[in-house]
């Protein structure tokens, strides 16, 4: 009972994470219906400033979060004005190889400044405490103010989306640019908008990351499937959507846990001479996979 | 008759395609015969090898219009393929590569048929999936030795050994893939004047034209899928046999897919060249960076930086790729 609780916990924290990782991937997809392969790259340079700030200036990592979130927000804006811009023109393969040349861009240079070595960041108020909740369940300090101010991001973008006049002309540009641009929406100004809440959610999502996992320049692609897999899953330009199927594929990466739990429940031998752990993300991919087959447009989605 | 007559045919090119398609032939053929360095080899069978596997995507992404960013899982079939084979029961490279290729359109049918309801985006990131899903059940499967990989052993054959292609020198595998080369040229050529690549064409301008013209738009796009795949399983076996050395990790990471697309579209897809023009640009380009940058000025990472901005270059600036440049060029003088 211990494994299945803690794994849940474990899953459902995790997912919250995810979940905001995911949350760029999808405003950037549907205002515009572009497919991101750098978000990933992004959330390495959230975890790249967040940790560097913390190493240099010797304040708590938490504190870094305006921070690596303005650095997003301007480094979404540049790549928007400098480069995306005339992707937009040309046909989807062009978007789509683009933005992988981006990613490779980025992971290179980081390569290049950063050398290819994990770091980890050590100190921090968070770092290695924990609570115990009793019944096996234990939460990282770390984990749970990251899931937390995935909720409050969650809360701060649907309220942006919904509750303002900004919000309104991204939706109204995600429906139909040119309509937008007709009843005098500046298109080209919330496309980069939608780049910069975009990048700048990721790098959020990057610099509390950092707290509880090392970065590496490889680190994005990893992260780039996962993120796809909860968009693909929540709807491709759903915010609710997106925390939803955080939850989701964060329950799905504790497959191994609730594998164990019934292996030892029902003490099945067969079950646990299965490499549960090698497939942990194998698991994720294939819910992707079905999701598109069954439901393309995912379980929240609304564009067509 | 007429598909003979039809594969051999290039006259509707202008003659100065053709001169130039001569020239590089003739390059092709004599150039192991001039000197090289060990190098240069390698890099010609690999600039080969990519202008196959995107010869291949071209039929489905370039006539056809659908973006298949998951060619890598079928590079990996073929590859494992003739792998396993050659050192399990060791079964020669020439029985085990068909083989590789019904497994591998065996399996595109199994994910293509689903897939092939999918348009755009959606079938473009839905490739991916199934293609990381093999990835990682190949990565813990331990009969392909799981992350590890397999390798083949050259000491235990004798080189050079022409029914399982287990050669010292270069040379001959040069020679047999260009062979393939060409009968994959011929191929194509062939293609693109059939009923199917009619067919295609129009699927792309308009789904719904063709389906009103009576074309079974789903099973068009299932059957050049399939071409797309043997071509692609064909070089991975061809790769097992070449590299000696296979891991999920370099032949079915997400990498190879979008290398594999990118050929196509930077050299222009949806033309007999295109492919060709884009991996003879791309794959020198990236080994000699390498060389030159990352290996003796030490800076690591800058030859892929240079690579990278010059993809970004090409799909912001011209989508259409080298071969459309080619085009506008002739359009503006023809006026």
């Amino acid at each position: 009972m211990d494994i299945l609780l803690s794994s849940i916990v474990a899953g459902l924290l995790l997912g919250m994470v995810l979940a905001i990782v995911a949350l760029g991937l999808t405003i950037i997809f549907g205002v515009m219906d572009i497919v991101n392969f750098a978000h990933g790259e992004f959330l390495m340079i959230g975890m790249y400033t967040g940790l560097l700030t913390a190493q240099a200036t010797g304040i708590d990592p938490l504190l870094t979060l305006p921070f690596a979130a303005l650095v997003g927000f301007l480094l979404g804006v540049l790549c928007y004005y400098g480069f995306v811009k005339f992707l937009l023109r040309g046909p989807m393969i062009a978007q789509l190889l683009g933005t992988f040349g981006l990613m490779l861009l980025l992971r290179n240079l980081a390569l290049l400044i950063f050398g290819s070595e994990d770091r980890a960041l050590h100190h921090g108020i968070l770092v290695g405490r924990s609570f115990d909740l009793g019944m096996g369940v234990i939460l990282p300090a770390t984990k749970l103010a990251a899931a937390a101010f995935s909720v409050v991001a969650f809360w701060g973008v649907w309220m942006l989306m919904h509750r303002t006049k900004i919000g309104k002309a991204l939706r109204a540009t995600a429906l139909s640019a040119q309509a937008a641009r007709y009843m005098g929406i500046p298109t080209e100004r919330m496309n980069a908008l939608a780049w910069g809440i975009g990048c700048g959610t990721v790098c959020i999502a990057g610099a509390l990351i950092v707290n509880f996992w090392s970065v590496s320049p490889f680190i994005g692609l990893l992260f780039t499937m996962i993120a796809f897999a909860i968009v693909a899953l929540g709807g491709f330009g759903s915010v609710p959507g997106a925390f939803f199927a955080g939850l989701v594929v964060g329950l799905i990466t504790e497959i191994p846990g609730f594998w164990d739990f019934f292996t030892y429940t029902f003490n099945v031998d067969w079950m646990a001479n299965v490499p549960m752990t090698s497939f942990k993300y194998m698991w994720v991919y294939l819910a992707y996979f079905l999701i598109m087959v069954i439901r393309p447009r995912g379980l929240f989605g609304w564009k067509q | 008759m007429e598909t003979i007559k039809n594969t051999f045919d290039f006259s509707d090119f202008p003659r100065i395609d053709l001169m130039v398609a001569g020239g590089v032939l003739i390059f092709l053929l004599a150039f192991p015969l001039l000197s090289h360095s060990s190098f240069a080899m390698s890099t010609m069978i690999q600039f080969l090898m990519f202008s196959l596997y995107g010869m291949g995507w071209n039929t489905i992404g370039g006539y056809g219009g659908q973006v298949d960013l998951g060619k890598a899982q079928y590079v990996g079939i073929g590859a494992y393929t003739t792998a396993v084979m050659l050192i399990r029961w060791d079964i020669p490279f020439w029985v085990s590569m068909p083989i590789g290729v019904c497994l591998a359109v065996g399996w595109s049918f199994i994910i293509g048929y689903p897939l092939f309801r999918l348009k755009g985006h959606y079938f473009a990131i839905a490739t991916i999936a199934t293609s990381l899903v093999l990835k990682d059940l190949f990565e813990a499967w331990n009969f392909v030795g799981a992350a590890r990989g397999l390798e083949i052993s050259p000491i235990k054959y004798h080189p050079p050994d022409f029914l399982r292609l287990i050669f010292k020198e270069d040379i001959y595998y040069f020679y047999i893939l260009l062979g393939f080369f060409l009968i994959g040229i011929l191929y194509i050529n062939w293609f693109r004047k059939s009923r199917l690549g009619f067919q295609l064409r129009c699927i792309k301008d308009n789904e719904d034209v063709g389906r009103s013209l009576g074309i079974n738009v789903h099973l068009a796009k299932v059957k050049t899928y399939a071409i797309a795949t043997a071509f692609v399983s064909v070089v991975g076996s061809f790769h097992a046999c070449y590299i000696k050395n296979i891991e999920p990790e370099d032949t079915m990471s997400l990498t190879i897919s979008i290398m594999i697309a990118l050929m196509a579209m930077l050299g222009g897809a949806g033309s007999l060249w295109g492919p060709i023009i884009g991996a003879a640009v791309l794959i020198p380009l990236k080994s000699y960076l390498k060389e030159w940058l990352g290996a003796t000025a030490g800076l690591v990472g800058i030859d892929i930086i240079i690579y990278a901005l010059i993809i970004m270059l090409v799909s912001a600036g011209e989508p259409k790729g080298i071969w459309g440049i080619v085009e506008k060029a002739r359009r503006r003088k023809r006026k």
